[in-house]
């Protein structure tokens, strides 16, 4: 019995050692590191995102790659980890010898991996976590973001509140959103942008379930008790549907205007909740399958659709997003090897996206190192395109990428040091 | 006799010592990033192992002291600056020793699964507490920027930073295993009835050892801070006691280094199975799942008995 352990472990090792090297032997790659959940609550996030990167990846290949270089893209489960994340990016860098670190949806680990890019001098681009923290307070040199942050979205979201409250006066205002940092950012940003506005409210209410409750029924009660004309909602993904689904018995969305400006408006949540998602919900994220009706954006949707056999969620059109501003700035700098002058490159880029309404190009602010963007809001109505969803944005509000970055006096509040400095 | 096995113990040190400091010649971040993170997971593994393989008491709240360890060098560092690194190690291992002695008062009133659950429970209110509280700790975000000043910023003085401070601290805890408190800590495991016949006090050495095995998963927190320059709320996650209980049942529970050699394979197999597919917890499952049921000794303990039996031509009895 023990022999037989012991010749099957043996055959075991035997059996790793035959697993072949497979190193590519490419001469001129620009190497993509990229760290994504891939399993787990947010692992569709991941998929998406790794998706599309390897379809723009597959473009700008096929096209001949960027200065001689062909851009290759490798992948890991970062299982939403901050430490394991952190040892899996410095693999990257120290053996794998990647040129650019990519992706991260949670903003723990984007947090933890900015670290590790300044330490090692090595371009971390974000394409997903939303934290405003890492364009403003833990700025630095190396972080690059191509999706807005809550912030833009909270501005976004309390401009729009402006607008409805002079159309139809509403005095008060509720939040729910889950007890971590994304959800405190937001509802912080948001009450900082309604000042900034000038919007007068009253706060009536805030709810603050655990991330991924599944009971949602004692919040739904309170809220209806405490009557709020708007409830702002930073919940995300299947919190949000799992809120939905167990808000629409009681007819809060009759009582309240349910308004959710960050992530609320992802294609997930509507595919998710088909028919049981309420008409005239405020949402928005940061893509969308139907808006703006460019041509490139059909193009992308469908392309990604024909690539995985559903259609994208927000997260998808970051990392593409990503992917096409490391190839312009090595195309820029010619190599990608010399970190400086490709952040150099960087701040300032214009980059045509997606998501970009005719007329408007994406640009990388050269400040703040976040990519500026307009940002859509939509109310949801019937739309049967892009199955299994049976309900989509529209009706849509377009916000200025100018009027909804952070202010100068927000960053010399919160700025790190290397932003303050270069704010003089 | 006596004299073998202490020119058996002088090599196996000077050679652990020799193989671990010549690593920065490597002149490869990813080795010395590598060995950085088996020395402190393997000192963790080694303390909760004299709690758990030689006192026999399972606790599954060390993550509670990691954190401990981790946050005191996080939290002085984000309120006082970086300068202040080495006291808050210094002060992330003084907590855990105030905390773990009070703690012990609760916890080692009641032994067996309700030791255990009563752990975790202690372990996970202190998760809840950081992941809440993000005012003081940041929650969810962690804590960065965690770099110590002067020449410990070095990674390479950093590493040999590490390795002086965990190879005095396996050494005191072969030490401590080996003498007559540590015979006592195995009898409380395998007969604390009689131990209190001898006039020994069975609590007292359970809280003692319960101390002593938290001061040091909350030196491995704070060096780990160091390593990896940020923090974050899952070093207090029951996930991280679970990780190194797999460490010390994967190498041994039974063998002092055991849990040493468990946390080296499980951290490599993370980095190297992970970097091909994300499935690297199936395997590490799977191996778990072998080494359990066909190695019950562990990586360590089957070398050990293999290596007898070789001796004794094979001869010897299955099971002893």
């Amino acid at each position: 019995m023990r022999g037989k352990a012991w010749a099957l472990v043996a055959l075991a090792l035997a059996m790793a050692m035959l697993v072949p090297a497979v190193a590519g032997a490419e001469d001129k790659v620009v190497k993509i590191g990229a760290l994504y959940p891939m399993t787990g609550r947010a692992g569709l996030y991941g998929l998406d995102s790794v998706a599309a990167a390897e379809m723009a990846i597959a473009e700008i290949n096929g096209k001949g790659g960027v200065k001689g270089y062909k851009l290759e893209l490798i992948s890991t489960d970062s299982q939403a980890k901050p430490d394991y994340s952190v040892q899996v990016a410095k693999r990257y860098i120290t053996s794998d010898n990647v040129h650019f670190l990519f992706g991260v949806v949670s903003s723990g680990v984007g947090l933890a991996l900015t670290e590790v890019s300044k330490q090692y001098k090595k371009i971390f681009i974000g394409t997903d976590h939303a934290s405003t923290q890492l364009t403003v307070d833990k700025l630095q040199p190396y972080y690059f973001r191509v999706s807005n942050n809550t912030f833009q979205s909270m501005a976004a979201g309390a401009l729009d509140l402006k607008e409805r409250q002079k159309a139809k006066p509403w005095q008060t205002i509720a939040y729910i959103g889950p007890d971590y940092a994304y959800g405190h950012d937001q509802w912080n940003e948001l009450k900082y942008n309604l000042d900034r506005f000038g919007v007068k409210y009253k706060v009536v209410g805030e709810y603050w379930p655990k991330l991924a409750a599944p009971d949602y029924t004692a919040f739904i009660t309170s809220i209806i008790k405490d009557k709020p004309d708007i409830l702002i909602s930073g919940l995300w993904g299947g919190d949000t549907v799992a809120f939905i689904k167990q808000a629409l018995p009681y007819g809060l969305f009759q009582k309240t205007l349910f308004c959710s400006p960050d992530a609320g408006g992802n294609y997930e949540v509507m595919s998710a909740t088909g028919d049981e998602l309420a008409l005239g919900l405020v949402l928005s994220a940061r893509h969308h399958n139907n808006w703006p009706g460019t041509e490139a954006n059909k193009k992308f949707v469908s392309d990604f659709f024909k690539k995985t056999g559903r259609y994208p969620s927000y997260s998808a059109e970051g990392a593409y997003a990503g992917v096409y501003a490391i190839a312009q700035a090595v195309e820029k700098v010619g190599n990608p090897d010399d970190a400086e002058a490709l952040v150099k490159a960087f701040e300032g880029m214009k980059l045509k996206l997606p998501e970009d309404p005719d007329g408007f190009t994406s640009y990388i602010d050269p400040l703040t190192h976040q990519i500026v963007q307009v940002q859509a809001i939509g109310e949801t109505v019937a739309n049967k395109d892009f199955p299994p969803a049976t309900r989509m944005l529209g009706n849509w509000k377009i916000y200025k990428a100018q009027e909804i970055l952070p202010p100068p006096e927000y960053l010399k509040e919160h700025g790190s040091d290397y932003l303050k400095g270069r704010m003089k | 006799m006596e004299a073998a096995s202490d020119k058996k113990a002088l090599l196996f040190w000077g050679l652990f010592l020799v193989v671990f400091a010549l690593v920065p010649i490597s002149r490869n971040d990813y080795y010395l990033a590598m060995a950085n993170r088996i020395l402190v997971w393997g000192m963790f593994a080694v303390a909760f192992n004299m709690l758990f393989g030689v006192t026999g008491m399972l606790s599954f709240g060390q993550a509670l002291f990691f954190g401990l360890g981790g946050y005191g060098v996080g939290l002085m560092v984000k309120y006082l600056g970086q300068a202040w690194f080495l006291a808050g190690l210094g002060a992330g291992v003084a907590a855990a020793a105030v905390v773990a002695y009070l703690l012990g008062y609760l916890v080692i009133r009641v032994s067996g699964v309700f030791f255990t659950i009563l752990t975790l429970a202690f372990g996970q209110l202190a998760w809840q507490i950081t992941f809440r509280w993000y005012r003081v700790t940041g929650g969810d975000d962690g804590i960065q920027g965690l770099v110590p000043t002067g020449i410990l910023g070095d990674h390479i003085v950093y590493y040999y930073f590490c390795l002086i401070l965990v190879a005095c601290s396996v050494w005191f805890l072969k030490r401590l295993s080996a003498s007559p408190q540590g015979l006592i800590l195995r009898c409380v495991r395998q007969n604390p009835a009689r131990v209190r016949f001898l006039g020994r006090r069975v609590r007292r050495n359970q809280r003692r050892i319960y101390v002593i095995s938290s001061v040091f998963a909350a030196l491995a927190g704070g060096l780990m801070a160091g390593v990896d320059n940020s923090i974050h709320t899952n070093m207090l996650n029951w996930t991280t006691s679970g990780e190194v209980i797999l460490m010390s049942v994967l190498g041994g529970i039974h063998q002092f280094f055991g849990p040493f050699i468990g946390a080296a394979v499980i951290k490599v197999i993370e980095d190297v199975v992970g970097a091909r597919t994300e499935y690297w917890s199936l395997i590490i499952g799977l191996v778990m799942m072998t080494m359990v049921l066909l190695f019950p000794r562990g990586l360590v303990g089957e070398w050990v008995s293999f290596k007898a039996r070789m001796r004794s031509g094979g001869a010897r009895k299955e099971g002893v």
